[in-house]
């Protein structure tokens, strides 16, 4: 039917390269995650705290990081920090520009998820005698998290996916970076990215099955 | 009677056969030479004030296309970007400095070299690095796939110290040498003396010849189209035989002419 | 006041890059949308298990990278001999990955529609067609549209991958000019700036419809 043979020995050949390759990927997903939750909820403190300044910046991050693209995010982190002589190596601007999205991201799911939770349970916590960041730390914050548990773990499949652009700044560890660099060496375009997109979907369902697993373990009354 | 007709004429149809158009045909009756061509490669290709495409091959396509009787169509491709576009359709041809290296000839059909390069080592001049060995243990790149890429890579490897980064595009490779990102890169002396030359990446110098041997790079299409193959290769031999070659050259790179010929082997 | 070698003529390059962005874009969710009602609708009526098929399918469109679809579709029609240009091939891509989201949202909307309100119709001699036509289409795309704004929106800023296969659309004219005149903060921050324009003053409108709508 097709008129073009399909090399799949050479492709399933370099399949310990790309399995390297999928656990550099998990690895920046893992950290952006963990760095984009960490800033996401200092963002929810900065906007919680009523101070107009931090109020605003942490707005303008939220903004800035929905509505430009991902991939715009990542050339700016290597590209354009070089300019000002900040050189951020492929790995660290892929991390930097993924977890910059996912802050912003993180930060305006947390702002909805804040909604379902009434303050009436703050101001219980102050008359108590804790202080406004115990208050958020120890009863805002856990309720905070299970309700956004679900877009969370959204964030983490897209955290895996956004790793694919860091071929577009010199990333050649990460699965679509080996895979890219297989790919200009032969050309067998279809069978490298095949194979590629096949490891791509089973780590995405086995992230989305680990995460039910521990929305089911923790989440349990 | 009707049946002995009607089976002369089935045979007549039978004998006939299917047309057979090769992409010789095809561009010269669709009227359009869709050319693969690297825009961020100074002489060779690049853009001037008002975005349009110019270039060594630039011209040489436009000169393909007029020999042929069609219109030339600029197509960019970054360099890794120039066969597989050639395999999508996307092109006919690759006008693109591409080096006719084995690896690829499995996938495309070379003509024969219409260009040489000589191989130059740029270094950020911070990193104080004054010959190829000094790359050693240093932040190298190149753009991904091209020939001194590959040959860059194995050195590094050899070398067991150092790291390499592959780029998409040979403008982000000179962006990052100009910014520090990589210490050194290694391309053709052509278009690292065109970048230096423009002044826009300060801070970057061409410090040596880099030992790999001279590159030459050929015009390609499919691996299966003999007839435009053949074509391509008497086109090249032409534009040298006509004078046009040294001329084109001497308009965008200027100097000494290269020799297009291996010594002491045919074609 | 800023000293750069930009010129008018870079500029209405960029926007043109702009408008290839829009027309991506536009093309793509006008498609995805007619195909992921029609996907979700099916899912409603079959129920899980018969339209299981169907889900997997879509499922692969939002587990693989964009950008590793729009190469192997590339790949693929090559192979195929399809002779699709790169602007037809993103088209497609796009259209299939706007459907498998918008199926998720047009189940979900379809199955916010309250059953009792359905039904009544149903026993007051609507047709389903009829049923799906005045009562579920107006009431679920109420509960839709913000979604669906938000879809919009993801899908114009991941038409940026579409770079990838040789369209010159916002960034990669951004990455062109960047080349020639070596200004790639300035350049950069311009080409945030216009798709900041593009996103913000749409996303606004949907929050607002969303608040409006909401039953709060």
């Amino acid at each position: 039917m097709f008129n073009y043979t399909f090399h799949w020995h050479q492709a399933l050949r370099a399949l310990p390269q790309m399995l390297d390759g999928a656990l550099v990927t998990l690895q920046i997903a893992l950290l952006s995650m963990a760095i984009g939750l960490a800033c996401a909820i200092t963002l929810t403190l900065m906007r919680l705290s009523g101070n107009r300044l931090l109020g605003g910046l942490a707005q303008s991050w939220v903004e800035i990081a929905r509505n430009t693209p991902a991939l715009f995010q990542i050339y700016m982190a290597h590209f354009g920090l070089g300019s000002f002589g900040i050189h951020l190596s492929p790995y660290t601007a892929l991390l930097a520009g993924i977890a910059f999205n996912n802050a912003g991201y993180l930060a305006e799911n947390f702002r909805g998820a804040l909604k379902a939770i009434p303050d009436t349970q703050t101001r219980a916590g102050r008359s108590l005698g804790m202080s406004s960041l115990q208050a958020f730390r120890l009863i805002v914050l856990p309720q905070m998290l299970r309700v956004a548990f679900l877009p969370m773990t959204n964030q983490m499949v897209w955290a895996i996916l956004m790793t694919s652009l860091g071929v577009t700044v010199g990333m050649n560890t990460d699965l679509a970076g080996v895979t890219q660099e297989l790919n200009a060496r032969s050309f067998r375009t279809f069978e490298f990215f095949a194979i590629a997109a096949v490891i791509y979907y089973l780590i995405a369902k086995a992230v989305t099955l680990a995460a039910r697993l521990i929305a089911w373990r923790m989440f349990r009354y | 009677m009707k049946t002995s007709i009607l089976a002369l004429a089935a045979m007549a149809t039978a004998l006939t056969g299917p047309a057979f158009a090769d992409k010789l045909d095809d561009i010269i009756s669709s009227g359009t030479l869709r050319c693969a061509v690297v825009l961020d490669f100074p002489p060779m290709g690049s853009r001037d004030a008002n975005n349009t495409p110019v270039g060594f091959d630039v011209d040489y396509c436009n000169d393909l296309a007029a020999a042929l009787g069609v219109t030339a169509e600029i197509v960019e491709t970054p360099f890794p970007e120039r066969i597989p576009a050639l395999m999508s359709g996307r092109v006919d041809v690759g006008v693109a400095s591409t080096s006719d290296t084995l690896e690829r000839a499995k996938t495309v059909g070379m003509s024969i070299p219409y260009f040489a390069f000589e191989m130059a080592v740029t270094s950020n001049d911070k990193a104080g690095i004054k010959s190829f060995d000094d790359m050693k243990g240093k932040t190298v790149g190149a753009t991904a796939g091209t020939f001194e890429a590959i040959a860059l890579e194995k050195q590094v490897k050899e070398w067991g110290a150092g790291e390499f980064r592959p780029y998409q595009t040979q403008a982000d490779v000179f962006l990052a040498l100009s910014q520090g990102q990589i210490d050194a890169t290694v391309s053709t002396s052509t278009v690292a003396q065109a970048n230096v030359k423009t002044g826009n990446f300060p801070g970057i110098t061409v410090v040596g010849k880099a030992p790999f041997d001279t590159d030459y790079v050929a015009l390609f299409t499919n691996r299966e189209e003999y007839g435009l193959l053949n074509y391509l290769n008497l086109f090249v031999n032409q534009q040298v035989r006509t004078g046009r070659y040294a001329e084109l050259y001497e308009k965008w790179v200027g100097g000494d002419l290269p020799d297009l010929t291996a010594a002491g082997v045919y074609r | 006041m800023f000293n750069t070698a930009m010129t008018a003529s870079d500029l209405m390059f960029l926007l043109k890059g702009a408008g290839m962005t829009l027309a991506v874009t536009g093309v793509s969710v006008a498609a995805g949308t007619v195909m992921g009602v029609i996907f979700g609708v099916i899912r409603v009526q079959v129920g899980p298990w018969w339209a299981a098929p169907l889900t997997f399918i879509l499922d692969i469109f939002r587990s693989v990278p964009l950008l590793i679809q729009l190469v192997l579709g590339n790949a693929f029609q090559s192979i195929a001999k399809l002779g699709w240009g790169p602007f037809a091939t993103s088209c497609v891509i796009l259209s299939l990955y706007t459907a498998a989201y918008c199926t998720e949202i047009v189940r979900g909307a379809i199955d916010a529609v309250p059953p009792t309100t359905r039904r009544a119709g149903r026993s007051l001699g609507m047709t389903w067609g009829q049923d799906m036509r005045h009562i579920v289409a107006p009431l679920a795309t109420r509960i839709a549209l913000p979604s669906w704004i938000g879809l919009t929106l993801g899908v114009m800023k991941d038409s940026s991958l579409v770079l990838w296969l040789g369209l010159i659309e916002l960034l990669r004219a951004s990455q062109i000019l960047v080349t020639r005149l070596q200004e790639p903060l300035f350049v950069l921050t311009v080409c945030g700036l216009i798709y900041f324009l593009l996103s913000f003053p749409v996303a606004r409108l949907g929050g607002y419809l969303e608040k409006r709508w909401s039953n709060d």
